[in-house]
Order: C-alpha cells, then sequence, then structure tokens
C-alpha cells in the first residue's frame, strides 16, 4: 500500500498551528540571521512578512486562513500596544530639565513630518486610501496600524510604510544630521526617534546613551501625539 | 508575577475598549489603555515589578506579533503597484526633509533655553 503523501501534505499545510509554526521558524531564522549580521536591510518584521508570504503562496494557503491560525498572535497586539506606557513613562521621567525643547519639537517637528509625506504623496497623485495609510508612517508599527485602520488606510501597508521609513532614516539619517550641523546628542536622537521610530531609536543607541534615550523619547511621545491627534485632525479635514 | 502584569495590561485595554464604544469613536481601545496606564503610572509615581516584567516579555516580542498583520500585504500587492512612485517618493523625501528639520529645531530650542538659563543665573 502507497502511503498517501498528498494528504499528509495537505493536512499539515492547512492545520490551525501552520500559520504559527512558518510565522515562528521565519522570525527566529530572521533574527539569527540580523545578529550575525547586524545588516539594517534585515529587519526582522520586513523579512519575515516576506518569508512568510513566498510560503503561503507556494503552499498555496491563502491570506483569510493565515490570519485565522495566527489568531493568537494578533490577541496579543492589544496588550502589547498598552505596554508601550511603560518605556514612555521611565524615558519621561529622565528629561525634565529639557521639556519645553522637546514638546515644541514634538509639535512642530510630528506636523512636518507628517503633514509633509501626505502632501507630497497627495501631489505625486496617490489615491486617498494610500494617503491615509502613509499618515502615520513615523510612528512605530503597532500604534500606526491601529491609525491607518482608524483613519481609513490599511494596517498592513501602514506596517510596510513604517518598516519603509525606518530603514531609510537609519541609512541616511545621522548622516543628513550631520550635514545639517546638528551636534546636540539629545537633539539628534530626538531626530531619529520622532521620525525614523524603533529603527531611528536603534541607530540612535549605537551613537550614545542620552542620544539613544532622547530617541526612544522622541519615538513613544511621537506614537502617542499621533494616536491622539491624527484621528481628530483627519475628521475635521474630511 | 507575569501574570499579575498581564491581567493588569487586558484590563487597561478592555477599559479601553469600553471607552472606545462609549465616547471615543475616532481613538483605537489599545491607544486609550495605553494612555489611562501612562495616566494611571504618573499618578502613582512608580512602575510596579509586576507590571515592568510583564511589559518589557511582551514588548520583546513585539517584532514577532507584527509579522501576521504585515503579511497581509500580499493581499495589496496591486495598490502599491499602482502608486508605486508616489508612495516611494513622498516616504523617501518627506523623511528625508523632516528628519535633519527636526535635529535642527531640537538644538536651536536646546541652545536658547541653555543660554536664557545662563541669563537667569547671572
Amino acid at each position: 500500500m502507497n502511503p498517501d503523501w498528498q494528504g499528509a501534505w495537505l493536512a499539515v499545510i492547512h492545520h490551525p498551528l501552520f500559520g504559527i509554526a512558518i510565522t515562528l521558524g521565519a522570525y527566529q531564522l530572521i533574527l539569527a540571521c540580523y545578529e550575525k549580521t547586524r545588516w539594517v536591510f534585515l529587519q526582522p518584521v520586513l523579512v519575515s512578512m516576506l518569508v512568510v508570504i513566498c510560503i503561503l503562496v507556494a503552499c498555496g494557503v491563502d491570506y483569510v486562513e493565515y490570519r485565522k491560525s495566527t489568531d493568537i498572535l494578533s490577541i496579543l497586539l492589544g496588550p502589547a500596544t498598552v505596554a508601550l506606557a511603560v518605556p514612555l513613562y521611565l524615558n519621561l521621567r529622565r528629561i525634565r530639565q529639557l521639556f519645553w525643547p522637546t514638546f515644541t519639537t514634538l509639535l512642530i517637528g510630528g506636523v512636518v513630518a507628517t503633514g509633509l509625506c501626505v502632501l507630497l504623496g497627495w501631489l505625486l497623485g496617490a489615491e486617498h486610501m494610500i494617503l491615509m495609510t502613509m499618515a502615520p508612517k513615523s510612528v512605530t508599527s503597532p500604534i500606526a496600524m491601529l491609525v491607518a485602520e482608524q483613519i481609513g488606510g490599511v494596517a498592513a501597508l501602514a506596517a510596510v510604510f513604517v518598516l519603509i521609513t525606518g530603514v531609510i532614516g537609519a541609512i541616511f539619517g545621522p548622516g543628513l544630521l550631520t550635514l545639517a550641523r546638528v551636534e546636540n546628542p539629545a537633539a539628534r536622537g530626538m531626530a531619529l526617534g520622532l521620525t525614523a521610530h524603533a529603527v531611528g531609536t536603534s541607530v540612535a543607541l549605537q551613537e550614545s546613551e542620552e542620544c539613544g534615550a532622547f530617541a526612544a523619547l522622541a519615538m513613544s511621545l511621537m506614537g502617542v501625539a499621533t494616536a491622539l491627534f491624527l484621528p481628530l485632525a483627519v475628521s475635521l479635514a474630511v | 508575577m507575569l501574570l499579575r502584569g498581564l491581567t493588569w495590561l487586558v484590563l487597561f485595554q478592555l477599559v479601553g475598549t469600553a471607552l472606545n464604544h462609549l465616547f471615543l469613536t475616532m481613538l483605537p481601545g489599545p491607544i486609550i489603555g495605553l494612555v489611562l496606564l501612562i495616566v494611571y503610572l504618573m499618578v502613582r509615581g512608580e512602575v510596579s515589578e509586576s507590571l515592568s516584567l510583564a511589559a518589557s516579555s511582551l514588548l520583546r516580542y513585539l517584532p514577532l506579533l507584527l509579522v501576521p498583520p504585515a503579511v497581509g500585504v500580499m493581499v495589496y500587492a496591486a495598490d502599491i503597484a499602482a502608486d508605486f512612485w508616489p508612495i516611494v517618493g513622498s516616504l523617501v523625501l518627506s523623511l528625508m526633509i523632516a528628519l535633519p528639520f527636526v535635529g535642527w529645531l531640537m538644538q536651536k530650542l536646546i541652545q536658547r533655553q541653555a543660554r536664557r538659563g545662563g541669563t537667569h543665573e547671572s
């Protein structure tokens, strides 16, 4: 009797754990590669996403089925977003004496970073859905995805735009800041964290501890400010 | 310890969800939960051990949690292809302009505050 290879294969790829298995596998593989090479293009989320998409397409499993089998991971995203409050609170305590420069920069810089992107996208002729997805591109992915969905964009695309922004910021950020004669470590950190979120923060941490602390602070402040005011601004504008 | 912290995080998120449905429909539930937790921490003045343990464990795996929603991009391949150049152009240009601007602004403001602080002392 011939073993039923075809049936076994189908049972495996349509098992509810298949999505979890390829996600965990791809993520750990990319993480190991990233830690070995420290190559900035190997952003774990971005590359894992590509690997998982390739596997799904090769196996002929559609996104709806994959999404259902990874529900358990997605459910944890909510509490993880709430947990961002802890590092924000710890960072807030560290910067008492630079409160006003930080706050003013957050306000003006945040509006410029967000507004400029939407304006350029509109001038270049992107459609409304894409514009609303690009608006939160400067903030950390879980917040950007929630906000994008809220204002009429697409969460999945927002995650990708956020990652692209972060990687560009990490590659060109330090050079651009030096060109603009920005030497103050707090100012460099602020710029990297505010515009390039977590990826920028990891670059800032390599520069100095002060630079990294301000980047982490700017990232979380920008995240919360965007989450609070971007939906409000959009609902007023439409 | 970890479970107690996790329970708090889940509770804050659920309160956020309730508020989202009742009054604040323009803000997502987890964001309201995040703001409530910051306010709570500020009032308390410290982070309890269980909460910081749960938060750091969960945030360590944040990139992993983001993979499944990001895979959804495969459904929108056509939309990206249609708007490819506007997307890349505005993402790259806005970052190239905004990043040095933010750094420059922050540096100017820090210098101004330092000068003012100096005149106060003299």
